[in-house]
């Protein structure tokens, strides 16, 4: 409620996070970034998917970000649903420098809109921000052309002005991040962070208010059962007695 | 998209339902090359969720009878009239088909925990048990419902039994309790009915018995219900009470059942390595001569090879190399979903004082004739995921055909709303089903590569059995020791806490 002091525990929830994007936007590399500050420029392609989390510091509380990361097999177009599946959140990347990507992700975008949680939020990420020599990406007036320096795929193909235009209208976050130099990174997932709802994260009984985000009560902790508590050890001394 | 053809594979997994999953979760750091596949476009085969649109969508497509199918009969109704209006949008539902609940002393648990997949599911409490007599004018409705003493303090705090009945079912409770070390006490009763042993071993009076069948769950007539299946039922059932916490002994998955738990193991399965194909079915699989290997055809005539085929008895039965299985394997049971526009809060009383809230309640619905089985309810609240708040969701399940399972159901759901206390509940939307299910494949069958994981049993509790055809499989998969089966270190990044 107001400022807490530092002694005072912050609330903390868990955020499931799905990664959704054409190959080689970079994916794993804003992960990687968001996880650990870092980045490979050659890193191999994972296998199968990753699973990761990752802290999130808010001012009143604490987000643990579940990220999935569907690397690889986007091929049989058969992981995307199993992992969107009651996600509370989805970053859809694309690669500024190459257009078709942005088609992707819209399909993208499209496909969480149709099947995913009601309330999901998502986030539109153009990445790759570094290979674009336009500092201020306000201004891309002429682009293309002035590329002396880099080889010819390494300039901006996607402008600010069309990707914003179009996360607006679907009502999607928008930011244009550099998985390279860090760039906006973390600012995506506090971005997200902020947008889900509270009702989403507890209590939803409180929330009465009709918004859809509430159609599917979150996790409410009140109900919550802890496997872990005891029972791994009790159970598993019960073998078959029948 | 790219091809399949011309695969080769170590296991080829045919669906995506529980056991499957499992299996592909157990096998998930074997280092096996592994396909996994779903002829439907969707995660969870004979065990998925759905929201509204997609349930009715599997309705339309089993509404007639198709041959050796698991589901047909489906049809959806939307009784009330303002059902339209209360309904939200479909995605709001999210419907199990197996809606099955966990106890805590089941073998299903230490494996979730120990292969890490507990970290990524949520886990609510089935708390009370409810016997509900049929609607009859001379009783008052708190009369009808009423709630199973399920613990020696519950029975002792129970001001509506007499203080001999008391004596007697605490005799009961406590024999229960070691029933194992008294095999001379039930031991010529075993086969025999369950009722007369009750009857004549505790001085227990048939009006008493209903709340003790209740803990069974057992989906046959009360008069063939023996002593044998009923006391391990009832043991399980008390001994997991308080396991996770006190007052309640039985956990339901969040989210659509036990569909949630098989895409957390598909999750771990491609985190693996594996490679997931949907809306693929294998339409043939012939053993190649002369070799270890099994040569699949599937959809769209893509052939892939495999040293092992695994999957439900569904599955792969079109393939050519699924043993026979009889028609006398089968029982058929009739299953509905309903949406109600109430929490029903009435039957989710505190677990205890400051423990967790309950998601779950199971109503027992004897029959009136011994002979005919009881319905049973298993009634979730919105906290379980599955529907808005102020909604609940209630599948009942009746171990009869459809054409006298149906009015059964009707029947016992009509006067579960009936028993509510507050504003007359109505139904918004309900989903019928009747579903066959193999016995016979309670154990595992394997041959020449090819394995049948057993089916689940017929009634709402998740057995024992299934992952114990799960490890068989496993085992002759990997050669492995049963001692590492299902157990694994945290993957890195995905750290453990709590
Ligand atoms: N210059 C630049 N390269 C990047 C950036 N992000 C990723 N890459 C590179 O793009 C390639 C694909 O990245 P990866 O993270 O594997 O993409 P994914 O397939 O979407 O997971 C790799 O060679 C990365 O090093 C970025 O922000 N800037
Ligand atoms: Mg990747």
């Amino acid at each position: 409620m107001t400022d807490s002091t530092a002694s005072a525990p912050k609330p903390s929830s868990s955020v499931k996070l799905v990664l959704l994007g054409e190959a080689a936007v970079g994916k794993s590399s804003l992960v990687l970034r968001f996880v650990n500050n870092d980045f490979q420029p050659n890193k191999e392609p994972t296998i199968g998917a990753a699973f990761l989390t990752q802290k999130c510091q808010l001012p009143s509380r604490t987000i643990k970000f579940e990220i999935w990361d569907t690397a690889g097999q986007e091929r049989f177009a058969s992981l995307a649903p199993m992992y969107y599946r009651n996600a509370q959140s989805a970053l859809v990347v694309y690669d500024m420098t190459k257009p078709s990507s942005l088609v992707k992700a819209k399909h993208w975008v499209a496909e969480l809109q149709r099947q995913a949680s009601p309330g999901i939020v998502i986030a539109l990420v153009g990445n790759k921000l570094d290979l674009c020599d336009d500092d201020d990406p306000e201004d891309e007036a002429q682009d293309g052309e002035n590329a002396e320096g880099h080889e010819e795929e390494a300039v901006r193909k996607v402008s600010t002005a069309e990707a914003k235009a179009y996360a607006e209208e679907e009502s999607l976050l928008f930011y244009e991040t550099s998985a390279k130099t860090g760039h906006n990174v973390s600012e995506v997932f506090t971005a997200i962070a902020n947008a889900i709802p509270e009702t989403s994260l507890k209590g939803p009984r409180t929330g009465a208010g009709g918004g859809t985000q509430a159609a599917i009560s979150g996790g409410q902790d009140t109900s919550r059962v802890n496997l872990n508590a005891r029972g791994a050890d009790g159970a598993a001394k019960e073998g078959c007695a029948c | 998209m790219e091809t399949l053809d011309g695969t080769e594979w170590d296991v080829v997994i045919a669906d995506t339902g529980f056991a499957s999953s499992l299996l592909a979760l157990s096998l998930s750091r074997s280092g096996k090359r592994i396909l996994h596949l779903d002829p439907n476009e969707y995660y969870g085969g004979a065990e998925a969720a759905f929201s509204l649109a997609e349930a009715e969508t599997w309705a339309l497509r089993w509404s007639e009878s198709t041959d050796g199918a698991t589901f047909s009969h489906a049809s959806v109704t939307k009784p009330s009239l303002s059902g339209d209006s209360k309904l939200l949008s479909s995605r709001a539902y999210s419907l199990a088909l197996a809606p099955h609940l966990i106890y805590a002393r089941s073998n299903n648990v230490p494996a979730l925990v120990s292969s890490q997949c507990h970290n990524q599911l949520d886990f609510q409490a089935v708390g009370s048990w409810f016997v509900l007599n049929p609607f009859d004018d001379a009783l008052t409705s708190s009369s009808r419902l009423i709630r199973v003493p399920s613990s020696r303090e519950d029975v002792f705090q129970d001001a509506s039994l007499a203080l001999k009945a008391k004596r007697a079912l605490m005799k009961f409770l406590r024999f229960v309790a070691s029933y194992e070390e008294q095999t001379e006490t039930w031991n010529d009763s075993r086969d025999q009915s369950f009722s007369l042993f009750l009857e004549q071993k505790f001085g227990l009076p048939a009006a008493s018995h209903e709340p003790i069948m209740a803990l069974t769950m057992s989906t046959t007539p009360a008069s063939s219900t023996t002593t044998g299946f009923a006391l391990p039922r009832i043991a399980q059932h008390l001994r997991s009470i308080g396991i996770f916490g006190p007052g309640f002994g039985a956990v339901l998955p969040k989210w659509g059942g036990l569909a949630e738990i098989a895409q957390v193991a598909c999750r771990a399965g491609a985190v693996g390595g594996g490679v997931y194909v949907l809306n693929k079915a294998i339409k043939e699989a012939a053993k190649v001569e002369q070799s270890d290997t099994i040569a699949l055809t599937l959809d769209g005539n893509e052939r892939v090879s495999t040293t092992w085929l695994c999957g439900s008895t569904e599955t792969t039965r079109w393939t050519g190399c699924t043993p026979a299985v009889s028609e006398e394997d089968f029982t058929t049971i009739s299953r509905s979903i309903s949406i109600v526009s109430s929490p029903l809060s009435h039957l989710f009383p505190p677990t205890s004082e400051g423990g967790v809230t309950p998601a779950g309640a199971v109503v027992v619905v004897p029959s009136p004739d011994a002979s005919e089985p009881p319905v049973h309810i298993l009634v979730h609240t919105s906290d379980a995921g599955e529907c808005p708040m102020d909604q609940s969701v209630a599948y009942a399940s009746v171990a009869l055909p459809s054409d006298t399972g149906y009015p059964r159901l009707e029947r016992a759901i009509s006067d579960l709303l009936l028993s509510a206390e507050d504003a007359q509940p109505e139904l918004l939307w309900t989903l019928r089903y009747q579903q066959r299910t193999n016995l016979s494949t309670q154990a595992l069958r394997e041959s020449g590569g090819l394995i049948n994981l057993p089916a689940l049993r017929d009634d709402l509790v998740l057995d024992d059995s299934v992952l114990d055809g799960v490890r068989q499989a496993w085992q002759s998969i990997t050669s492995e020791e049963q001692s590492v089966f299902m157990k694994f270190e945290a993957r890195e990044g995905g750290e453990e806490e709590e």
